[in-house]
């Protein structure tokens, strides 16, 4: 149960909203940190905490792709696959994938370091293609910088051509990529 | 608020002008000019959602098109449906939804009456699209309801309905784009109030019934426009028959009191009239066995039996008892049939479990034997008090306005239930509470005194009312200081600050409804809570002003009608006093026979007289007291002393096992006449398949039993009868779209105010004993299921797979503390006896009490107390103490 390990965080998070609907994204991520994805069960507990019934939890959990329904690997390659990435090659970026992971969008490798997800714009469109992995944004993917990613964070966990994390007001490391 | 002076706008549309009120939409105002613009997430019970863009029109000095379903009618506006740059938008609309449409008309359930199908005809929309379509696994999705998500245009109506009217959100769109897809939750099958909203909601085949699925076209369907029989609300339905076999059943959008909305015993419950166990001859007792006979044998046999019971012990050896279920017409033959052709005024009717306290109390404070409001009342309420009403099971449309009042109207909602907010499968009526007090039944008794406590010591009482009877206001004045808060916060839990706010909620409405349910009305002393309620309304000055009124809910769909036709021991038809001689002249002049003098025995009077040996007759149309009625009366052995015992019925009941003679009746499916709502709104029940079997309509049988007796009371339809009704009570049955309530009659009140009042106030505000519950125990209560009415919906395939059995519903910390979860084994037992049954832990629950619903608690039935009303009769035997124990 996820208010009987970060009970205080919860209290903390509800008391933000005047509506206590307004918490269920925070509290969406706050369990997809705890076990790497949203479980059932954490939606049907995030249901009884805002007062919602588990499908409309269910809903919204399922609209946004930054929320996993299923564990994923280690690193969680994300393609966008919105209009400007699609012009751009994110097809190619995803036949990259399957080659040299052999996984298409909603597989794990087998070693479960990697899974792969077509997701929707993260603006980033005037970088296209691009993919997140975990937090962090790749851009201007070709073959070349695709491989040395994949390469990198098999060995060191992380890439040196990294931009981002963008999604947190945390100051970002800085690089602004281009 | 609705009703202020309406505003309104003029327009045209498509060169017609039209006005209407102000805030009208568009798509609306078109549809009053006769113009239809084509759509799909627009329905008129649902807010605007303007997502499919199907209803796109142009407006004048507007320079894009328009959603007609989102745009409010403006002053001077013009708009136009049918110009080129309109249809081209239109056609694309379709295309974009064709792209991915699987067209599989010929194997859809919706093929015929579809939205996406008319205007794809009207169109000639074809696609373009080459690419393959979208298609969604196929997953099972509900034992009721099936789902075909390749089909859906994704318009949410379905979504939208659940919450907004119903209020049970157990639908949402997964995904997003064109890949969003309806579901209730992961792989879950659904789990809801099935009530079949979304079925009738959706424009295409997406959601249908899996009762009739592939089993019809639309245009092999023979439809009739009747009334369900399975609570007091009275919805109508439409019967859709492929020759004697019952298809579907839905409820068009504006028909009836329930306008298109319907429960899930309105609507998968149909079954039940075509279950093979029907009895469907004539039964006659043989040697010990009920054998087949003819109806002319049956017929002779009961009148020999008669004449000589008759004859040797005189007519108040008779008894009769009725159901609820059955037709104004048909209460009304009964009651003359048993006054006339018998002699005797012992008669009943299933009224009397509840019904009889909440009439009885309107007619000795107000003077009327209806509600003095309607459900449009509901609806446009600013205050609702809702008391043991357990509304969303027992009665799910009344509750609907209670809804719609509270979501729409932004009504005050106050609940005195037991009942617990939490969010569920189904949904709750005190989740939408302004303010909730959750109060065991045995203690609503003392929350409404201590709200009337409130209103007198908050100095809330109305001048008028003071000044016109003080007495009366000082006797209740002092009754209520009799009442030390203390000992009320100890019953219920509750202080003497929420009373009072209660209160000050009560007196601020100037709309104020107060709805009293089943739960109050079946408890011991329900007609006394029933005249407090009133007395509340009379203290805080609401009684007789518009829009305001006592609305107790009646439990069987013809309750109503049967106290209004007289079907019950101390009541005429036109709900008269029997014993006033006014009314018996009147009744005598009508029906040119004089009436039996000799006051009637009331249903529990008649099954002790039985067992005394008294009566030695009774006349059974649809009634089961042997079932119904808790051992203790041993309703059974005093059934089994009978010299004759005549039922007609559907099936073969407990006690039509015991009768001498079953005469196979039709079941409201199969018969003409007209049923009274709890409004007290009559409205026409038509056939919609021929009897089953040699089974005829109970009236139909009353009338040839009094030709057997050569005391012919002949008719040859049913409107014959209504006919009669209508001589005996003037203008009875309107039977138009809505009902006109009666008004308080001011000589009632005064005569109240004055004396009426006086004979009992001690009793009725003494605060009701309080048990003090052992370590160990719950207090059991009966209580109505949603899924089910009464053993006749037992019957009904459809309802058995939502709910095939008994359970026990618990709260979750009692369920800890006896250390059981959902699905165990469970034992009840007091010193009455013991019953084991299955858990299921529920929040809405409140602690300490556990709930059994009623329809399949006949073996429970002996551990509870049953206590006779002195002043109505009316038996309750609602509550009893149980120890719990989990049974292996
Ligand atoms: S049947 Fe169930 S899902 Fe459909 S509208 Fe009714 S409550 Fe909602
Ligand atoms: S299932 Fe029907 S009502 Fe629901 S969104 Fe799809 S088409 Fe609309
Ligand atoms: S049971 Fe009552 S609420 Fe349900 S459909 Fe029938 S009359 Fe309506
Ligand atoms: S389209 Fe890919 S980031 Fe916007
Ligand atoms: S009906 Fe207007 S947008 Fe759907």
């Amino acid at each position: 149960m996820l208010k009987d390990k970060y009970q205080q965080e919860i209290d903390e998070l509800l008391s933000r909203y005047p509506v206590k609907r307004s918490a269920l994204i925070p509290l969406l991520y706050l369990a997809q940190r705890d076990e790497g994805f949203v479980s059932e069960g954490a939606m049907k507990e995030i249901a009884g905490l805002l007062h919602l019934t588990p499908p409309q939890v269910y809903e919204t959990a399922t609209f946004y792709t930054m929320i996993n329904l299923k564990p994923v690997g280690k690193f969680h390659l994300q393609v966008c696959k919105s209009l400007m990435c699609a012009l751009a090659g994110s097809d190619t970026v995803i036949g990259w994938v399957k080659t040299k992971l052999g996984i298409g969008p909603g597989e794990t490798t087998t070693d479960g370091l990697f899974t792969l997800s077509a997701v929707e714009c993260l603006a980033a469109c005037g970088t296209a293609p691009m993919m997140q992995v975990n937090d962090d944004y790749y851009e201007r993917l070709t073959e070349d910088t695709f491989d040395r990613i994949l390469a990198d964070l098999k060995k060191d966990g992380s890439c040196s051509l990294k931009t981002g994390p963008f999604m947190w007001p945390e100051p970002a490391p800085a690089k602004p990529g281009a | 608020m609705a009703n202020q002076t309406t505003e309104t706008v003029r327009l045209m549309i498509d060169g017609i002008s039209i006005s209407v009120p102000k805030g009208t939409l568009v798509i609306e105002a078109a549809r009053q000019a006769g113009v239809m613009i084509p759509h799909f997430c627009y329905h008129p019970k649902l807010k605007p959602d303007a997502n499919c863009r199907m209803c796109l029109v142009e407006i004048e000095r507007v320079r894009k098109l328009q959603t007609s379903c989102s745009t409010v009618a403006t002053e001077g506006m013009a708009v136009r449906t049918a110009t080129t740059v309109v249809n081209d938008a239109h056609k694309s609309v379709l295309e974009f939804i064709l792209a991915n449409h699987p067209l599989d008309c010929p194997v859809c359930d919706q093929g015929g009456r579809c939205d996406l199908q008319d205007f794809s005809h009207q169109y000639t929309a074809t696609s373009r699209f080459a690419e393959t379509k979208r298609i969604f696994q196929k997953e099972y999705f509900s034992p009721l309801i099936e789902t075909q998500m390749n089909r859906c245009v994704q318009c949410l109506r379905c979504v939208r309905y659940c919450d907004e009217v119903m209020d049970v959100k157990a639908l949402a769109p997964i995904g997003r784009g064109t890949m969003t897809e309806i579901k209730s939750f992961g792989n879950h099958p659904l789990d809801c109030e099935f009530c079949g909203g979304c079925v009738q909601i959706c424009p295409v085949g997406a959601i249908t019934s899996r009762l009739s699925m592939y089993e019809y076209r639309p245009w092999m369907l023979k439809r009739a426009d009747t009334i369900c029989t399975f609570c007091g609300d009275g919805c109508q339905i439409t019967v859709q028959t492929k020759d004697q076999e019952l298809i579907e059943v839905n409820s068009a959008h504006s028909g009836g009191r329930n306008n298109g909305d319907l429960c899930a015993r309105g609507y998968f419950g149909f079954h039940a009239a075509s279950h093979p166990d029907r009895v469907t001859h004539p039964l006659i007792r043989r040697n010990g066995t009920l054998v087949e006979a003819t109806w002319e044998e049956a017929l002779l046999f009961v009148a020999e039996q008669t004449n000589r019971i008759k004859q040797a012990h005189g007519p108040q050896a008779f008894g009769g008892l009725i159901s609820g279920r059955c037709t104004n017409e048909e209460l009304y033959l009964f009651q003359k049939f048993m006054r006339l052709t018998i002699g005797t005024n012992n008669l009943d009717s299933s009224a009397r479990y509840g019904h009889v306290n909440g009439v009885q109390a309107m007619r000795r404070v107000q003077g009327t034997h209806r509600w003095t409001v309607t459900f449009e009342d509901i609806v446009q309420a600013d205050v609702l008090l809702l008391v043991g009403t357990n509304i969303t099971e027992a009665n799910p449309i009344t509750g609907l306005k209670v809804k719609e009042a509270v979501k729409k109207q932004e009504a005050t909602l106050l609940t005195i239930e037991a009942l617990q907010p939490a969010v569920g499968t189904i949904s709750n009526i005190t989740n939408l509470s302004k303010q909730h007090l959750c109060v065991a039944p045995s203690q609503f008794g003392a929350a409404v005194l201590g709200l009337l406590k409130a209103v007198i010591e908050g100095d809330h009482v109305d001048p008028g009312i003071r000044q016109r009877a003080s007495d009366y206001v000082s006797a209740l004045s002092h009754a209520v200081r009799q009442i030390a808060w203390e000992d009320l916060a100890v019953s219920t839990g509750i202080s003497s600050d929420s009373f009072a706010q209660m209160a000050a909620s009560v007196v601020r409405g100037r709309r104020v409804v107060v709805l009293a349910g089943q739960i109050l009305l079946r408890s011991q002393g329900g007609y006394g809570m029933c005249l407090n309620l009133l007395d509340l309304l009379l203290l805080s000055g609401k009684l007789t002003s518009p829009g305001c009124g006592f609305a107790p809910l009646a439990e069987e769909n013809n309750d109503q009608g049967a106290v209004e036709m007289g079907a019950v021991a101390e009541l005429l038809p036109g709900a008269l006093d029997l014993t006033d001689q006014d009314s018996r002249d009147r009744m005598a002049r009508a029906w040119k026979e004089e009436l039996p003098l000799v006051p009637g025995g009331t249903l529990i009077e008649m099954v002790d007289r039985a067992s005394a040996g008294i009566i030695k007759s009774l006349f059974v149309v649809g009634e089961n007291p042997v079932g119904s009625l808790p051992s203790q009366i041993r309703a059974k052995e005093a059934l089994s002393k009978l010299d004759l015992l005549v039922c007609q019925e559907l099936f073969l009941t407990e006690t039509a096992a015991l009768a001498h003679v079953v005469l196979p009746a039709a079941s409201a499916m199969e018969k003409a006449g007209t049923f009274t709502n709890t409004e007290g709104h009559a409205q026409a029940v038509r056939p919609a398949i021929d009897p089953v079997g040699d089974s005829r309509p109970d009236w139909e049988i009353l009338s040839a039993f009094s030709v057997f007796l050569g005391a012919p009371l002949e008719y040859g339809e049913a409107k014959e009868i209504l006919k009669e009704i209508r001589s005996v009570i003037p203008g009875y049955g309107s039977l138009g779209p809505s009902p006109i309530a009666p008004t308080a009659d001011p000589s009632a009140i005064d005569r109240y105010v004055t004396e009426g009042y006086r004979h009992d106030v001690a009793i009725r505000y003494t605060l009701p004993p309080r048990a003090v519950r052992q370590e160990g125990t719950v207090q059991l209560g009966l209580v109505q299921s949603l899924f089910h009415s009464g053993k006749f919906s037992t019957h009904s395939k459809g309802l058995l797979q939502i709910e095939p059995s008994a359970f026990l519903q618990m709260n979750p910390v009692d369920a800890a503390r006896f250390a059981l979860g959902s699905g165990d084994r469970v034992r009840l037992s007091n010193n009455r006896g013991q019953f084991i049954t299955t858990v299921k832990v529920l929040e809405r629950v409140p602690e300490g009490l556990a709930w059994l619903p009623d329809h399949f608690a006949q073996e429970a039935l002996r551990l509870f107390d049953c206590v006779i009303d002195p002043d109505t009769k009316v038996p309750s035997f609602r509550t009893a103490t149980v120890s719990v124990l989990k049974a292996t």
